[in-house]
């Protein structure tokens, strides 16, 4: 194997034609679908978001981070009480959740782990482009990408022309856009002048947006961006602070205090989306879960298998879907964490297929180098 | 010779400096001998910091984790008193102000810059609380010593201290057939290894394979931090025999003998004279400061540098200069926000960082905000030193540095942040077109887009005047 790091740039969206696939002309194809990414790093605790319900074992080992009151998904798994939003999306089949999974790394690293959340790939910093960025590269989707961070995530990029919002402290005024634009006219820098022509064609709201401290803001702008019909196809928040390894707690915990903040998210995406709702998919992405068993500090170490966080009117129905390994010491992974029984890629490159209208199969050569991943469109999304 | 000569390599030119005679002698004067470091505040050692680090990670880990268990509220506020007394919140404040303060004072501006670069190719990215303890004090004890030495030598020190260590996980490696390795089960951690091969030394342009980066490891196996009870992670770098890996490697073609830990040096004297090595270390070198894509006949005088002079870094960073002379007038360089920062700082005499007095700590309360604007800046302009978000470091790139976002920051910077920047004795018109006519060679035309707020000194009229000229192509770029 060689170990050149592969440029994405090069040659991904001209196969497209070779591929063979083309989508259904529909109604439905012809409306924009939107797929928003929301990372939760530092390793999110699928067993605290999505509990599984009445296992000993879980009792035995987590005695002081256990949920005393969860919300009731089905007999076998419970929703923890800050995922209101998803609670209620449920009952409309708006909320699902895939449970046991993550992507192919075992080494407890939040650092490589982070990387590997976001390339898509199996060693660490080897590749350059995120998997969200490659999948829009090849199917052609140029410019429609919106990150709400400073920084282009890394999972973003490998396809140009990207947006990103992310207000500074105080706001800046039009007439000085206008006065530096006229002076890069004579220049023969298309870059920065096609960047500037992006920002001259925001909307006011977005223009004299500040403090981007304020998350419902942000969500809020980036929610009306994704209704308009010409707009971005995809979004990227971040969060952090999942690392609880001390006072993780448990309804009122450290991490209860994370979920409620993707709990925000999602429900003024929600609110704000309106009809476009119908036609996104929301998905969470994490490095890995935690352990089982609590630590000295009532808290938990770096783990393995976590779960997926969904909502939006493209899921097929509400449902815990896993093939759910067990809590028993043998059935752990390494003996202490929740195991992985599916590749969370498989589920991300299935949710590019729908939102995309593009072949899987294509996706997973063109993006993950045809690693084994299984087609979940059917069983996870309206197709 | 234009005067953005001095912006190319430097950082422009203060407003009680005056352009040279001789703007190339000028400029390669100023790389034989390392500058001392101007900062008056303190200057802690990297030992230091790192005692610093390890009473910050054992406080919290091994104290506060465990006492405050079943208290989310009680345990935050004592991880930030915690904070509050180890500095944690502090000496990256302070590593940025003696970083900015060099390259606004500095009488070898020039040799400043190659400081930054090589701070950036060995960069240490965002992990654990290296910024916060480690990053800088690296920068100054393991980067600068070296800068009048071999690359060789540089890398030999960069792979084997605490920081690059640390931030590549070697403390981790283990040779699986090294006595610890077979005792405990473990085997290499390949980061370093892969790092070593791809950005510091030969890069992917060399063809290595999986099993080259593999057989790295190997050698590197053992070159570790000692670990205590007391200092966990933080310990001295030692070569722990009992965790290399035994038998011969072989990396790119070439056999390295069972030699315990002699065996590094020889990897590493091999990897950094590799010809692909120095093609790739010159190309970056001119990337920095020639061109995004310099073209082989550019690069060439730097490789023939490296060859004659068997990689004397002195002798490298002049062939650069004399390069960048050349080609001054007909190609440009797109600055990243640190640098266009450092520049308007020194151009235009901004009152940062902040005095050494005010920058005093007391260990006793927070840092306060004018002891965290410096930072806080460096921050919303989207370019924290010490906080590369993978270890390839900052991109040198103009297309990684152009996004709405990041333009409209330093819009943001120039027009609202900076007119509160400017010294009192600074705000007249005629300063301004003094610090243009220093420095740039259309400071005419300059002059013209903010003849309408000449009369203006309040800080909305300032922000009108630096807004602009602050944002023209040829202050963004060189």
């Amino acid at each position: 194997m060689n170990c050149t790091r592969r440029n994405f740039l090069i040659g991904g969206s001209t196969t497209l034609f070779l591929s063979g696939y083309f989508p259904k002309i529909s109604f439905a194809s012809m409306q924009k679908k939107n797929l928003i990414i929301i990372s939760l790093r530092g390793g999110m605790d699928g067993l605290t978001a999505v509990p599984v319900i009445g296992d000993k074992r879980l009792k035995k080992l987590r005695k002081k981070l256990i949920l005393e009151d969860v919300l009731n998904l089905n007999s076998d798994f419970g929703l923890h009480p800050k995922l209101e939003i998803f609670h209620k999306l449920w009952q409309k089949n708006q909320a699902a959740f895939v449970h046991a999974t993550n992507i192919p790394y075992t080494g407890r690293s939040h650092f490589d782990g982070q990387n590997l959340m976001e390339t898509g790939a199996h060693i660490p910093y080897k590749e350059k482009t995120g998997w969200l960025g490659r999948g829009l590269l090849a199917s052609n989707i140029i410019g429609k990408g919106l990150a709400i961070s400073l920084p282009m995530p890394l999972l973003l990029r490998g396809v140009p022309q990207n947006n990103n919002f992310f207000p500074s402290p105080d706001f800046v005024e039009t007439k000085l856009i206008d006065q530096i634009y006229n002076e890069f006219k004579g220049e023969h820098n298309e870059l920065i002048k096609s960047t500037l022509d992006t920002i001259r064609q925001r909307p006011l709201s977005m223009q004299i947006a500040t403090d981007s401290d304020d998350r419902k803001k942000l969500a809020l702008e980036a929610a009306k961006q994704l209704k308009d019909q010409s707009g971005p196809r995809v979004a990227v928040f971040d969060l952090d602070g999942f690392d609880t390894h001390a006072a993780q707690g448990g309804v009122d915990g450290a991490h209860a205090d994370e979920l409620e903040e993707v709990n925000k998210i999602v429900t003024i995406l929600h609110e704000n989306l309106g009809q476009a709702f119908d036609n996104t998919l929301i998905l969470t992405l994490t490095e890995f879960g935690r352990t089982i068993k609590q630590n000295g500090g009532y808290g938990t170490e770096h783990g393995y298998g976590s779960a997926i966080l969904m909502a939006g009117g493209l899921l097929k129905k509400s449902q815990v879907y896993t093939d759910w390994p067990g809590l028993k010491k043998k059935e752990l992974f390494e003996g202490r964490d929740l195991n992985s029984t599916v590749d969370s890629r498989a589920v991300y490159n299935s949710a590019m297929s729908i939102c995309f209208n593009q072949d899987p199969e294509f996706l997973r050569k063109e993006v993950f180098w045809g690693d084994e991943l299984p087609d979940l469109s059917q069983e996870l999304f309206k197709i | 010779m234009s005067l953005n000569f001095y912006r190319r390599v430097a950082f422009g030119l203060s407003p009680n400096e005056k352009p040279d005679k001789d703007p190339l002698n000028w400029a390669i004067n100023q790389l034989d001998t390392i500058p001392d470091l101007l900062w008056p505040g303190t200057i802690p050692t990297e030992k230091d910091l790192r005692k610093k680090y390890g009473e910050w990670v054992y406080g919290d880990r091994e104290v506060l984790r465990k006492k405050f268990k079943n208290d989310k509220h009680a345990y935050r506020k004592a991880k930030d008193e915690l904070r509050i007394k180890t500095g944690e919140r502090y000496f990256e404040l302070n590593e940025h102000a003696i970083r900015h303060f060099q390259t606004k004072y500095s009488k070898q501006p020039v040799f400043e810059r190659f400081w930054l670069f090589w701070g950036n190719h060995f960069a240490i990215s965002e992990k654990d609380f290296l910024a916060e303890f480690s990053t800088g004090p690296y920068q100054r004890e393991i980067i600068r010593p070296n800068m009048v030495k071999t690359f060789e030598e540089m890398v030999q020190s960069v792979t084997t201290s605490w920081c690059m260590i640390h931030h590549l996980d070697n403390s981790e490696s283990f040779g699986p057939n090294s006595k610890k390795g077979m005792e405990w089960g473990e085997t290499i951690n390949e980061n370093h290894a892969r790092e070593l091969l791809e950005l510091h030394t030969v890069s992917p342009n060399a063809g290595y394979t999986q099993e080259d980066v593999i057989q790295l490891a190997y050698i590197m196996t053992g070159w570790a931090h000692k670990w205590d009870r007391k200092n966990l992670e933080t310990g001295d770098i030692w070569f722990d025999q009992e965790m290399h890996q035994k038998g011969d490697k072989i990396v790119l073609g070439v056999k390295y003998k069972n030699d315990a830990k002699r065996e590094l040096a020889k990897v590493i004297h091999d990897l950094a004279t590799h010809p692909i090595c120095i093609k790739f270390v010159s190309t970056k070198l001119c990337r920095h400061f020639i061109t995004d894509e310099p073209t082989d006949e550019m690069i060439k005088p730097v490789i023939e540098a490296w060859n004659k002079s068997n990689g004397n870094l002195i002798e490298i960073h002049k062939a650069v200069i004399t390069q960048a002379y050349k080609y001054n007038e007909n190609t440009h360089k797109f600055h990243p926000p640190e640098i266009w920062l450092m520049q308007l700082s020194r151009m235009f005499d901004l009152n940062i960082p902040l005095s050494f007095e005010k920058m005093n700590y007391t260990f006793k309360s927070k840092p306060n905000n004018r002891q965290r604007q410096l930072s806080w800046i460096l921050r919303e302009i989207g370019h924290s030193p010490y906080r590369a978000k993978q270890p390839n470091g900052w991109s040198d790139l103009e297309v990684d540095w152009v996004s709405p976002e990041l333009l409209l920051r330093r819009f943001w910077f120039a027009s609202v942040e900076l007119p509160m920047l400017v010294k009192s004795g600074n705000r007249s018109h005629d300063f301004i077109l003094t610090c243009l006519k220093n420095n740039f060679d259309d400071h005419e035309n300059m002059a013209s887009l903010i003849e309408n707020f000449r009369f203006g000194i309040s800080d909305y009229d300032l922000g009108q005047k630096y807004g602009v000229i602050c944002n023209l192509p040829g202050v963004l770029k060189t």
